[in-house]
């Protein structure tokens, strides 16, 4: 996991190096967000970032999807500076940001019809590649709805939907499931891990970058889990998570994904007793 | 007793003269030249006020140069221009049209401006991160997001046409002596000054309220047309 300055390995999808992120203006009242954050995600991979809540998480996010700008170090995706916002990285947002405006297909659809990714599609393939996401996710027949007339999951699969129909090179993940029951949370774990290809050979799969404070669930999905700690945000280890996929039930009940989940709590046990008594 | 003054109001003497009122053909004359005018003024006002809000929701710069000017403006009463729209425009329709143009402007922008400054920031972002060009943010986000607000402010802002019309009448038919223009609120004018008539400027007092209640009403079928999604 080198940083160097100059020409990024080809297998390095995203890059931060010294990433800082502050917040407000005079050095008194300034908060720091993110301090020092040196991280490669390679192409391909499952990265989850865990880490209590208020370590700077979504901060890290952002800076990948251009929503915030470093105010140290830089950030890079294939070598390119990042410095705004780009449909080659999708978002799915903690509240899902779906438009309440528009149907189930409305949204899916949303950045084939208006933006960048439906460039070069003409109708009748835009259509196809809705109908395929909205299948994908298991929303066939709820198209016509809007999103005030879904569950929760059912949002959240909406969100999902979205991401992939705009087919970015790399997804980020805020939290996406942070507001479902337990249950839901974790037929939507298998779903998504489907959905993102961990059946197919790791050179066909997407770069994802998701968001937890769910230890179990980042062991679940990850490749490597990235562990934070707070004030002022910082990476604390990179976790390899070597269990086989495809993943499953059995996974979870495997002694290796009892003993990863155990080592990265230990990693975060004090930082967390600490959030939780401040 | 103190009925025998005829020109005490009676709820039976309003029935009476709204009955000989509507079929000498007087009161639809009246009320359809008033509805006219605020049609007019109306639409001059939304088709200025809409847009400049959302332009002012959207750019920070628009807003920062606009919105002291639109708050100057606001609390002088439409009724305070009337000499000027008078001294341009003469004592016929044309000057009343300004005055409800001039009065349904500002509810309809500071809704709309409203409306538009509180689309949830995270909708922005996700547009952003779908690669959307600005125009096309407007378009698709911010007019959808703002559309419940502007329905109140078109709502409020017919309404104002009302009151400024028939104010605006009042006042016209004032200067031109009872003769003039027409209208709701000369008619007013009229049974006020002239015959003195309280019934029947109580029949045009009910006649405008239950045409803007219609109208109203008319907005909110209107919007809830647009906006079938009905969260608002």
């Amino acid at each position: 996991m080198s940083a160097q300055a100059s020409a990024v390995p080809d297998d390095i999808k995203l890059r931060l190096v010294n990433a800082g992120k502050r917040f407000g203006g005079s050095a008194g009242t300034q908060t720091i967000a993110v301090r020092d954050f040196t991280l490669d995600v390679r192409r391909g991979e499952f990265l989850v970032i865990v880490g209590p809540s208020g370590c700077g998480k979504t901060t890290v996010l952002n800076l990948l999807a251009g929503l915030e700008r470093a105010t140290e170090g830089s950030v890079t995706i294939d070598g390119r500076p990042i410095d705004a916002p780009g449909p080659d990285r999708g978002v799915m947002f903690q509240d899902y940001a779906l438009f309440p405006w528009q149907t189930v297909w409305g949204n899916v659809g949303f950045g084939l019809a208006h933006g960048p990714a439906g460039a070069g599609l003409d109708a009748a393939a835009r259509e196809r590649r809705v109908r395929d996401c909205v299948e994908l996710v298991g929303l066939a027949g709820a198209e016509a709805k809007y999103p005030h007339q879904l569950s929760g999951g059912m949002r959240q699969r909406v969100a999902l939907a979205r991401l992939m129909a705009n087919e970015p090179d790399v997804l980020l993940m805020d939290e996406p499931l942070a507001a479902l029951d337990a249950q839901t949370r974790m037929i939507m774990q298998d779903e998504l891990l489907r959905i993102w290809g961990q059946d197919r050979p790791a050179a066909q799969r997407r770069t994802v970058v998701f968001i937890t404070h769910a230890i179990d669930e980042a062991v679940f999905l990850a490749d490597r889990v990235a562990v934070m700690t707070t004030h002022p945000g910082r990476l604390k280890a990179v976790v390899d998570i070597p269990l086989s996929r495809p993943r499953g039930d059995a996974t979870r009940g495997h002694p290796q994904f009892q003993a990863l989940s155990q080592h990265i709590w230990s990693l975060i046990r004090d930082e967390a007793q600490r959030a939780a008594v401040t | 007793m103190a009925t025998s003054n005829p020109r005490t109001p009676l709820p039976s003497r309003i029935v009476m003269a709204a009955i000989d009122m509507s079929v000498s053909g007087d009161l639809p004359l009246g009320i359809a030249t008033s509805l006219g005018r605020v049609f007019a003024g109306f639409a001059f006002a939304a088709a200025i006020a809409v847009p400049l809000g959302l332009a002012m929701g959207a750019a920070r710069a628009v807003e920062r140069n606009v919105d002291p000017l639109i708050e100057t403006f606001r609390p002088i009463a439409a009724i305070a221009i009337l000499p000027l729209a008078i001294l341009w425009l003469g004592t016929g329709t044309a000057a009343a049209v300004l005055i409800v143009a001039y009065a349904a402007f500002f509810p309809i922008v500071v809704n709309t401006l409203a409306g538009a400054k509180r689309i949830p920031p995270t909708l922005l972002r996700a547009a952003a991160t779908m690669g959307l060009s600005r125009f096309t943010t407007i378009r698709t986000i911010i007019v959808p997001g703002a559309l419940p607000a502007i329905g109140v402010g078109l709502r409020i802002g017919m309404g104002v046409a009302w009151t400024a019309i028939v104010a605006a009448e009042l006042a016209v038919g004032a200067k031109a002596g009872g003769g003039g223009s027409g209208g709701i609120g000369q008619m007013m004018f009229i049974f006020y000054a002239y015959s003195i008539e309280l019934n029947r400027i109580i029949v045009c007092m009910i006649a405008v309220g239950l045409v803007a209640l219609l109208l109203d009403r008319g907005i909110r079928t209107g919007m809830r047309l647009l906006m079938p999604w009905g969260v608002a």
